[in-house]
């Protein structure tokens, strides 16, 4: 939020003076979700408990130079079982999966399994960023996550010398069909909120 | 075989063994047993008056053998044995049950069931007692001499106290001057005296002590004996320098045309050939480094012996083996610093700009590399912006998992320096301060108020800028929870930590030392024995057991020399009588025992059968249980003792 609203501005060299704040709740760390626990501490490797929070994963992050992903504060809160909190934050989804936070924790813990794991349960409780459940869609209506829906391409194609269509899920609508099937049989459709026009 | 008269004694050590076990019901399944002729309990045995029950019944019921039934021998197995003697009997004729550790605390939940054991325990423990036999406790001679390995502060230390206390003393360095590590450094945390002022005046007793003989360029290469008479071999490097006649007027090294990186000044200068490591050093003599030299005759090169008027060169100087007859050994062998190109990201070894602790030490000397002044290798131009970070190779599931103790002080010790000094921005990394000593904490907090700031996090990378050199540091600041990133970066300190050498596993491996997983040197007890290894008569000191500051390392170097002087003082120990002991007759020859001795107790003798030397035995069994031919037993856990026990166990409750 932006807190410049509370101030009411002074000529330089005077006072500002702060009119409100923002009030923020306590956290309650002590109504831990145990199961959400026990999923972090499977998949962080053995010492996830030893995490000393450091910063090396965060102060390594690509992703986290450039936006608030902070993957230590994100391990902080798993591990104290704050699920809601982890879940809902969209910054969630800026890991790029790169492993350098993997690579160099001194204590060994696997952050980016951890990441991935808790994305897994985010999706499956409903939290999806918008372009994640386009992408899926995708999928499920050309065969592919990046599908050769437009002319220009094809007409690129040709340029190279190659056929218009390739020999894949494009040319073969009955293999979407088939993965359709998969995502039916799977729950995948459900997951990602596809209705079958 | 005379008469067994069994006395069994039942502790209720409080409520501890009694509020579990009912004790009444245990003298009722005991008294029924063969042998018994007393049963009695007491509230607490070790007492004083508990012990005079124990030495009356022995004189009044004519016992033969004691059974107690207590808390674990090691804790008052000592005690009974000598109330044992007091009342005129063979300590070792005692069998302890142990009630407390082996049955009331871990069966508390289940006083029945532990009742039941306590029966058990007892009835193997009579079994076991009805076949002891008496021992006698050997004992040895302690020779006034002792062996102190490493010439560091804590090898110096020991050296000095031994020596003043009229022992002889044999101080072993494997380099050409003592003063290990310490000698190195510029300043000493939280007082910040010179560390060579401290230390240099230790250096020179040690040297002029008529008590000490000092072996520089020397090196163990083999053990042999027992406390009290340890028989070492010493390899000692020619120096071709002859300590007596050499100056150190310096005029060998003028016109020395090798230059050699010098260790001392951790790389960051050139030494000669023949060289002395640092003015102080003792002995003070030059030292000739032969696979550095050009050549010894005047064709090759011969310049430094001709520059010599003292003549004290002598190109002919040869290794020499010596012998040395010792009583007790000190292993004091110190401390490598961390190795930092093991963490690539902060790129140690590759950016000119990014140095260790230790190489700032040496430039913060005045008698250093640059002569006091701290500067970016690259260009030697006085850094403005200084990042300090901790833990380089401590705390870390990659390198080493211990904390190393003393970068924190290290660090903020130089961060204070070099602020006062120079005004520098500094911003210090950690993940946690330990700044434990005594005035280690006010240390900090003034280096704080000195303008030095502190931010908590691990960095997690270094970049370098290629052209100009400096580096950009990144990391977290983790008390805002936002990632930092430092641009300009002048010069970057890695405070990298303590891992063991390199001669402490070489040393531990000759005297049969323990080491801990960490590859420092393992105490007998971390609390209680301190500085004693496992090995009777063999002390550990300083860094070589773990990484520690100059107090802690010269407490436990005063200690180790305390706890040899203890022994050396007294002139005769008596040994422990668990050894085993080979039936000559059985015995074929065979030597399968010597292979699996991890003592190296056993030897064959002038009859052909292997024969136990009782003062290195420590009753293991090993051989017991390996000898082919049945001919070993283990006095005090014989075969026949252990089978009666297990008989007993098995065989149906009368």
């Amino acid at each position: 939020m932006d807190l410049r609203a509370n101030f009411i501005r002074s000529p330089p060299g005077r006072c500002v003076t702060v009119t409100s704040v923002a009030e923020q709740p306590v956290i309650d760390i002590d109504n831990t979700d145990t199961e959400f626990v026990e999923m972090i501490l499977r998949t962080g490797g053995p010492n996830i408990r030893n995490c000393f929070q450091c910063g090396t994963c965060s102060g390594s992050c690509p992703a986290g130079a450039r936006t608030n992903y902070l993957v230590r504060a994100i391990i902080r809160k798993a591990l104290l079982g704050l699920k809601d909190e982890v879940l809902s934050a969209p910054e969630l989804w800026y890991c790029t999966t790169c492993y350098t936070c993997t690579d160099r924790c001194p204590q060994d813990v696997r952050p980016t399994d951890v990441i991935k794991a808790i994305r897994n349960i985010a999706v499956a409780e409903g939290y999806m960023l918008a372009p994640h459940q386009k992408v899926a869609h995708k999928v499920l209506e050309a065969g592919h996550a990046v599908p050769l829906d437009k002319e220009s391409w094809q007409k690129l194609r040709e340029r190279v010398g190659l056929e218009p269509v390739p020999p894949n899920a494009s040319s073969h609508p009955e293999a979407i069909e088939e993965i359709r099937k998969i995502a039916r049989k799977t729950g995948f459709d459900l997951l990602v909120k596809w209705e079958d026009k | 075989m005379p008469e067994n008269r069994i006395g069994v004694f039942l502790c209720h050590c409080g409520s501890n063994i009694a509020g579990v076990v009912d004790i009444q019901r245990v003298m009722e399944a005991i008294r029924a047993l063969p042998d018994v002729i007393l049963v009695e309990d007491y509230k607490y045995m070790c007492s004083k008056p508990g012990q005079q029950l124990l030495k009356d019944a022995i004189k009044k019921h004519n016992l033969t053998k004691i059974v107690i039934g207590s808390c674990s021998p090691r804790m008052h197995e000592n005690t009974f044995r000598q109330a044992l003697r007091e009342a005129g009997h063979n300590p070792y004729l005692l069998e302890i049950a142990n009630l407390r550790e082996h049955d009331s605390w871990i069966h508390s939940d289940d006083p029945e069931a532990a009742t039941e054991k306590a029966v058990d325990l007892v009835r193997m423990a009579v079994a076991r007692a009805r076949l002891l036999e008496p021992l006698e406790e050997p004992e040895v001679d302690i020779k006034k001499t002792s062996l102190v390995i490493g010439g560091g502060i804590a090898g110096i230390s020991a050296a000095l106290d031994l020596a003043n206390a009229g022992f002889k003393v044999y101080l072993v360095e494997k380099e050409a001057t003592i003063g290990g590590k310490m000698a190195r450094h510029d300043k000493t945390f939280p007082t910040l005296d010179c560390a060579s002022c401290i230390l240099t005046p230790k250096m020179a007793e040690v040297g002029a002590h008529p008590n000490i003989t000092l072996l520089t360029l020397a090196d163990i290469e083999a053990v042999e004996g027992y406390v009290g008479n340890f028989k070492v071999t010493v390899r000692q490097k020619p120096r071709y320098v002859d300590t007596e006649k050499c100056t150190s007027c310096g005029d060998c090294a003028e016109v020395c045309p090798v230059d050699v990186p010098s260790e001392f000044d951790a790389n960051l200068a050139y030494r000669r050939a023949i060289y002395i490591p640092f003015a102080q050093a003792v002995p003070s003599a030059y030292v000739l480094d032969m696979d550095n030299c050009l050549g010894v005759d005047a064709v090759r090169c011969g310049k430094c012996k001709t520059a010599c008027e003292a003549g004290a060169i002598d190109y002919d100087d040869h290794e020499r083996v010596l012998t040395l007859e010792v009583g007790t050994i000190i292993v004091a062998t110190g401390f490598e610093v961390f190795d930092a190109t093991q963490k690539p990201e902060y790129g140690y070894g590759e950016y000119p700009n990014v140095v260790n602790i230790m190489e700032i030490e040496r430039m913060l000397s005045s008698a250093g590399p640059t002569g006091g002044h701290v500067v970016r290798p690259s260009d030697l131009k006085e850094p403005k912006r200084i990042v300090y970070i901790q833990c380089v190779g401590s705390r870390d599931e990659r390198t080493n998992r211990y904390c190393s103790r003393i970068c924190c002080m290290t660090s903020i010790k130089q961060a204070r320096m070099l602020r006062e000094k120079t005004g520098a921005d500094i911003w210090l990394f950690y993940i946690d301060l330990r700044t434990f000593g005594k005035g280690y904490e006010e240390f900090y907090e003034a280096t704080a108020e000195a303008g030095v700031t502190f931010v908590r996090g691990r960095v997690g990378e270094i970049l370098q800028d290629d052209e100009t050199k400096d580096l950009i540091v990144r990391g977290e600041d983790t008390l805002l929870g936002r990632p930092v990133v430092l641009e300009d970066i002048d010069l970057v300190v890695l405070a990298t930590g303590m891992v063991p050498t390199a001669s402490t596993s070489h040393v531990a491996h000759l005297l049969n030392l323990s080491l801990s997983p960490d590859g420092f040197l393992m105490e007998a007890h971390p609390k209680l024995r301190p500085v004693d290894s496992f090995n009777d008569g063999i002390f550990v000191a300083g860094t070589a057991q773990g990484p520690k500051d100059i107090p802690d390392t010269v407490a436990q170097a005063k200690a180790a020399a305390a706890g040899a002087m203890a022994l050396m003082g007294k002139g005769r120990i008596k040994v422990e009588p668990y050894y085993s002991v080979v039936d000559e007759d059985k015995c074929a020859g065979c030597r399968v025992c010597i292979s699996v001795c991890p003592y190296n107790a056993i030897f064959v003798n002038e009859r052909g059968a292997s024969e136990v030397n009782p003062a290195l035995c420590k009753g293991c069994g090993t051989c017991t249980a390996t000898c082919p031919s049945g001919a070993i037993r283990s006095q005090h856990y014989t075969d026949g003792q252990i089978a009666a026990m297990i008989h007993e166990y098995l065989s149906a409750q009368q």
